[in-house]
């Protein structure tokens, strides 16, 4: 590998290491509560704000658009986490709705305003490859932070905390990598580890498969000159399915907790 | 050294410009980024074989959005100058890009950063930028390239661009330049004598693709479709269209390559006019293979329609 391609992968492997730190344990959780589909609602309402932001004429620009996309997204958090304890059994289906909620209150507002339509492509369409080192910094700072409320108050989360984590990850990575890549660092390696009964172990191997998926898409991105966000996707899949039909059944018996 | 290799149907340009730029040998050539085919076949026509050309986009991809790829950060990294629209049209990557190719002579303001769009007089400038106008391009219309002497006025002034980054080709830039501004020229009076015909030709278009190509011809484009970029027209504005152009229709819609056709295609099936598929730049279609067969081409789809 030259050192012209390590610094095309170099930035763009350090955004998915970020992205793969806070969404491989909220994945668990995520998965296991059955609403897989909330990261799609609320990188969506974080979009919104923006362009409500925008409507209402702020000249919303640099950190003003990310206050607007965060305090959208907790809101959402907010309501989410109301009808989580409302009506817990129709919970999916209440995130799906919130989905195209906010998907299309984003085309009926653009249809007055469509300047905000740049903010929001900006938004949901972050290319992992286009990620330069100085993007980095306050997403390692917010990542540390949800790191930090998760691990160290994990067990007084129980309730809006999770989905305030949730929104402020979400809308953090969904700006550098994308809506596609956000959702198969969440989901992917939680799918992948899913049947490991130790906390640890789950959270090793979960690691495991996201860094080892990261690292073969970029490569391949870079070898084959395919759009790396798209092929990391891929890779994360295959990364999982060697890990949990080939690698996991010979060493299981690590397993014991 | 890393093989890369492309997928079917990508450029075979970039493709052998990556691979001569791979290639130590050819370490002192002129390396060139256009960001659309129009001024990579430009950068042919001046520069021909003297430099290697590569080209960010193709004729069937919107020069609005792109994904970005390794190959693009190479060729970014590796030019001596870029050579793009301007006027905002790659707002959405061309930044992206230039940060990320950590290549200083092509940034902004320097002189290795050829906006095409500094050299023409645009059209649509928006008198008032006010944000309640929605669709507001304070830098006017960017679809330059189908105006010929736009074409003249930023073919001499990239020809001397060339000159300063590669002083010692600066001649030969000078006389390519001489040389095809002289055919140009010849083949613009042709087309204008052929385009009596055309004058006051009513069109729908997609977007406003087309307007720097309706200004030379007189031709008269009487609605868009899709007037806010990426954004559906509501019903309201479908049922203003249909009842304004029941009444007067237009000859046909004009769309470019890559321009969603399913507005056309429902105008076209209720008008019952065609839906013309314009080549819009090089490559656009089989026959466009370079400015010359571009404008030709052009003129040849729309003369189709009068007959």
């Amino acid at each position: 590998m030259s050192e012209f391609e390590l610094s095309i992968i170099g930035p763009a492997f350090l955004a998915s290491l970020l992205v793969l730190s806070t969404h491989v344990p909220l994945g668990t959780e995520v998965l296991r509560r059955g609403i897989i589909f909330i990261d799609l609602a609320i990188a969506q309402v974080a979009g919104l704000g923006v362009i409500a932001a925008d409507t209402m004429g702020w000249e919303a620009q640099g950190f003003m658009v990310q206050i607007a996309a965060v305090s959208a997204a907790l809101i959402a958090a907010y309501i989410l986490h109301w009808t989580d304890k409302r009506w817990p059994k129709i919970q999916e289906a209440l995130i799906g709705v919130a989905f195209v909620l906010a998907a299309t209150a984003g085309i009926l507002v653009l249809a007055g305003n469509p300047h905000g339509g740049e903010h929001l492509k900006e938004l949901l369409v972050g290319q992992v490859l286009w990620v330069n080192y100085e993007q980095l910094l306050p997403v390692a700072i917010i990542s540390a932070l949800v790191l930090f409320a998760w691990y160290w108050m994990r067990d007084r989360l129980a309730g809006f905390g999770f989905y305030a984590l949730f929104a402020f990850a979400v809308t953090a990575s969904v700006q550098l990598v994308g809506i596609y890549l956000v959702f198969a660092c969440l989901i992917i390696p939680a799918l992948a580890t899913r049947h490991i009964a130790s906390r640890n172990l789950r959270m090793f191997f979960g690691y495991g498969v996201g860094v080892v998926g990261c690292l073969a898409g970029l490569v391949l991105s870079v070898s084959a000159d395919l759009p790396a966000g798209a092929i990391v996707v891929w890779s994360l899949a295959v990364a999982a399915l060697i890990f949990a039909w080939l690698i996991w059944p010979l060493i299981r018996r690590v397993d014991r907790p | 050294m890393a093989r890369i290799s492309f997928r079917a149907g990508e450029m075979n340009r970039i493709a052998l410009t990556l691979l001569a730029l791979l290639a130590p040998l050819s370490a002192n050539a002129l390396n060139v980024f256009a960001c659309e085919p129009e001024w990579g076949a430009l950068i042919e026509e001046l520069a021909g074989e003297t430099v290697e050309l590569a080209v960010a986009t193709t004729a069937f991809q919107d020069p609005h959005r792109l994904q970005a790829k390794p190959s693009l950060i190479a060729a970014a990294r590796n030019a001596d100058l870029l050579v793009c629209t301007g006027a905002d049209l790659e707002i959405g990557w061309l930044p992206l890009l230039l940060r990320r190719s950590g290549n200083p002579g092509i940034q902004p303001g320097n002189p290795g950063n050829f906006l095409a769009a500094d050299y023409v007089r645009r059209i649509e400038i928006p008198r008032v930028v006010d944000r309640s106008q929605g669709d507001v391009h304070p830098q006017g219309n960017p679809h330059i390239h189908l105006h010929p002497r736009n074409i003249e006025r930023i073919a001499e002034a990239l020809a001397v661009r060339l000159g300063e980054i590669d002083p010692a080709n600066a001649g030969e830039y000078s006389l390519r330049a001489e040389d095809f501004l002289a055919r140009w020229g010849e083949a613009r009076d042709r087309w204008e004598g052929r385009a009596l015909a055309l004058e006051g030709m009513r069109l729908v278009s997609h977007h406003r693709s087309f307007s720097y190509l309706a200004n030379w011809l007189d031709l008269d484009i009487v609605a868009t479709l899709e007037p806010k970029p990426g954004i559906p027209a509501s019903g309201a504005q479908l049922a203003r269209l249909l009842e304004q152009l029941t009444l007067n229709p237009p000859l046909g819609i004009i769309r470019a390559p890559f321009e969603n056709e399913k507005p056309a295609l429902w105008l076209s099936e209720r008008l019952g006019v065609p839906v013309v598929e314009m080549p819009f730049t090089v490559g656009g279609n089989e026959d466009s293979t370079d400015l010359f067969a571009l404008y030709e081409q052009t003129i040849v789809v729309l003369e189709e329609y009068v007959q």
